[in-house]
């Protein structure tokens, strides 16, 4: 019996609404909240329709441009950093190996704890005084180092501490991806005379670029919204060395109390990173060719 | 005072108090007070800080006594305000009692957020007649408490008062005894003596010479600030025209760099959490900064250093001229329960529980506390801290709710900038001036 019309309709519209509804409607409140002037703690009768106004003054205030290259740089380097050591070590561990499940669950424990806690480790290991690495140069004879305290030295410790807690997720996804591959392609392909390296580049892994394109969208869109740890690690600094997008519209929203702006350059962020996912699913749509 | 007006013009309670008999009376009175209120509990925002955990300890014997219970919600000090402002924004909040950085009374008292004091203290069923406001340290009690005066945060025409100091500090000098002693060397009276000082405590101590907070933001700030007041220099002028950048704001910008660079390594990180470790760790020969240190110095889990440490007066500019901040209470405008709040909070600032509190570790707020000579016996350093509340300076920054913005995301920049040597003093001081400008602009104390 051929199904109506209307049926996947009536089965799917409430789940679709509801979607709809958690999504869209913060987004949505947000660019509202850019049209306004209004003041946390104040009722949202008093909020001040000021246009397109806000918009306007972010779009022209050089910390955020910096902001937003800061964050590129960010993200570009510990997504690539991620994803190559991550699918490495995905490679490495994904077959019978004497131990494997216990370095399955250590890889795994960075992403299992709280950003808070990451960035107080992280803050305790690079203190200058009395942290971990620098005991370390001390016991190598070697003079400590001001590792936040230094714009570059403060950016790599970010970027180290953003690695540390998330190549376990993508090492999680690919590791479950390469466990799904067809083991008979595999025995083809070792039959024809393949080597390792060309099974793991040219079979393996485009076998498994669905995975790949969705992993590297999930870290983007997560690499530009961290906040806490760089919170507790640097506060943005020093000067604006460290200061990603997402702090800068927290401190924007709840420093400056300019929750009008902090919204506006949300909506900047937004479309920034729309148009980097839809690069990402460029490279391999699942959606698209699932049809 | 109102409650001073009260006992003075009460023949019976002056009779009772000449003949001894004023302590019962005043506890069965105290009974009454307290009596209507037993078995309601209180919720309180409070922040980690170490005058807090010492407060901490008390709370018990506050239900004890009254029968009123307390649940404490902590958060790091400056994540405290999101949380206070949504609560009290609501119609009825969760918040009985807050305590609040300096810095946030005129927004809450612009924003209706919290309550006026007099009618509390005008009460006679709610105040207690031993409680003495003119026992708090005046400039405290200004600075915290008063909103609406001259240029909307200083005593004088206008003034009202929405809050007590609780946590209330001032800066001061603490240094190293046994360094100095042993290096034949005198503690810095004035600013010229520290820069001179700098250099021979890096050299010969064998540790920083001065420690400092230095992260970008708020805490850079505020160490550039302790220095610009007392060389004379004010962020804006009567105008609310930005002047931080003229001569004495480089000058004591170009001070800060020096304690960079001869003090403890990692200054432009450190927070206040650092900077006081840094001394109570044996890392730095001095510190100049809020007076909370009294607290850890003496904590032997927290201090390689007590039993070391000497107390001076903030050294002297062209003027002297401390800091004025911390912590007060105020009771939410939204407040359930807004009479048993007052009444912790008047017992938190009675005699007996300032003096327990300042032994726990807190700061005392009460000058019979500072003056009591068992307190001074046990902490010498009261005999300085009194002499330097003198000099409590109440303009020390502006409490104005754009200083926030400010002091975060323009000074708090610039100044980070500065120390790591990113820019000249000058060219980080002026580079900001424009934003600062655009940012007083926007809250219209200057045209546009």
């Amino acid at each position: 019996m051929k199904t109506k019309p209307w049926v996947p309709a009536v089965y799917l519209g409430p789940a679709v609404l509801v979607m709809a509804l958690a999504c869209l409607y913060p987004v949505l409140s947000a660019v509202q909240l850019g049209f306004f002037n209004w003041s946390m703690g104040t009722p949202w009768s008093n909020a001040q329709w000021v246009g397109l106004e806000t918009f306007q003054r972010v779009l022209h205030e050089p910390s955020v441009w910096r902001s937003l290259k800061t964050t590129l740089l960010f993200a570009a380097i510990v997504v690539s950093i991620e994803m190559a050591l991550g699918i490495a070590l995905a490679l490495a561990l994904e077959g019978q190996v004497r131990g494997m499940a216990f370095f399955r669950t250590l890889f795994i424990l960075p992403m299992m704890i709280a950003p808070i806690a990451v960035g107080l480790t992280w803050r305790y290991l690079f203190d200058t005084q009395f942290g971990l690495l620098n005991a370390l140069l001390g016991a190598l004879g070697l003079e400590p180092v001001a590792w936040l305290a230094q714009e570059s030295s403060a950016f790599i410790a970010i970027i180290v501490a953003d690695i540390w807690q998330w190549t376990p997720f993508v090492f999680i996804m690919m590791i479950a991806a390469l466990a799904n591959v067809d083991r008979s392609v595999l025995e083809a392909a070792r039959v024809d005379g393949a080597n390792w390296w060309q099974i793991t580049f040219l079979v393996k892994l485009p076998m498994v670029m669905h995975i790949i394109a969705i992993t590297l969208l999930m870290r983007l869109i997560d690499a530009f919204r961290v906040l806490e740890v760089i919170y507790i690690l640097t506060f943005g600094g020093p000067g604006e060395a460290t200061e990603i997008l997402s702090l800068y519209i927290y401190k924007t929203a709840f420093v400056g109390q300019q929750l009008g702006a902090a919204a506006a350059i949300s909506v900047l962020l937004l479309v920034v990173v729309f148009g980097l996912s839809w690069a990402a699913l460029r490279l391999s749509n699942p959606f698209r060719e699932k049809h | 005072m109102q409650r001073r007006h009260f006992l003075h013009s009460t023949g019976s309670a002056a009779a009772l108090s000449v003949f001894g008999t004023g302590l019962p009376v005043a506890s069965s009175h105290a009974q009454d007070r307290f009596a209507k209120y037993k078995g309601q509990t209180l919720v309180i925002s409070v922040p980690s800080h170490p005058h807090y955990d010492a407060m901490m300890k008390l709370l018990p014997e506050f239900t004890k006594q009254t029968g009123i219970k307390v649940e404490a919600d902590r958060l790091q000090i400056l994540r405290m305000k999101d949380k206070q402002l949504l609560e009290m924004a609501k119609p009825g909040g969760d918040y009985d009692l807050v305590s609040y950085v300096v810095m946030w009374k005129g927004e809450y008292v612009k924003k209706n957020l919290i309550r006026e004091l007099e009618p509390f203290l005008k009460n006679t069923a709610l105040a207690d007649p031993g409680f003495d406001m003119t026992d708090i340290v005046p400039g405290y009690l200004e600075n915290l408490g008063l909103v609406g005066g001259p240029k909307g945060y200083l005593p004088g025409p206008g003034a009202k008062l929405y809050g007590l100091p609780y946590g209330a500090e001032t800066s001061i000098l603490a240094y190293r005894k046994d360094i100095f002693d042993k290096l034949n060397l005198q503690a810095p009276a004035t600013y010229e003596d520290m820069v001179k000082l700098l250099p021979i405590l890096k050299d010969k101590a064998g540790m920083g010479a001065l420690t400092s907070r230095g992260q970008a933001g708020h805490q850079c700030t505020h160490a550039w600030l302790l220095h610009l007041n007392p060389m004379g220099g004010k962020v804006f002028d009567a105008q609310w025209k930005p002047v931080f950048n003229n001569a004495t704001g480089v000058k004591a910008l170009e001070f800060f760099q020096q304690v960079v660079v001869t003090g403890p390594a990692g200054i432009p990180a450190f927070g206040q959490g650092e900077m006081m470790t840094a001394f109570l760790q044996g890392q730095a020969a001095m510190y100049l900064d809020s007076t909370v240190i009294f607290g850890p110095v003496r904590d032997a889990a927290k201090s390689k250093v007590d039993g070391k440490v000497s107390y001076a007066l903030h050294p002297k500019g062209v003027r002297y001229a401390s800091q004025s901040g911390g912590l007060g209470l105020a009771i939410p405008r939204n407040a359930k329960n807004p009479d048993a709040a007052f009444l912790l909070m008047q017992w938190l600032l009675s005699k007996s529980q300032d003096v327990a509190v300042s032994k726990l570790g807190g700061a005392p707020t009460l000058l019979s506390t500072l003056s009591n000579a068992d307190m001074v016996r046990q902490y010498p350093e009261y005999i300085t801290l009194r002499e330097q509340l003198k000099y409590l300076d109440l303009d020390w920054r502006p409490i104005i709710a754009e200083w926030d913005e400010i002091n975060v995301q323009a000074l708090g920049v610039a100044i980070s900038e500065a120390i790591t040597g990113k820019k000249a003093a000058q060219e980080a001081l002026d580079g900001t001036v424009p934003k600062v400008t655009q940012i007083m602009q926007r809250g219209g104390y200057l045209k546009a």
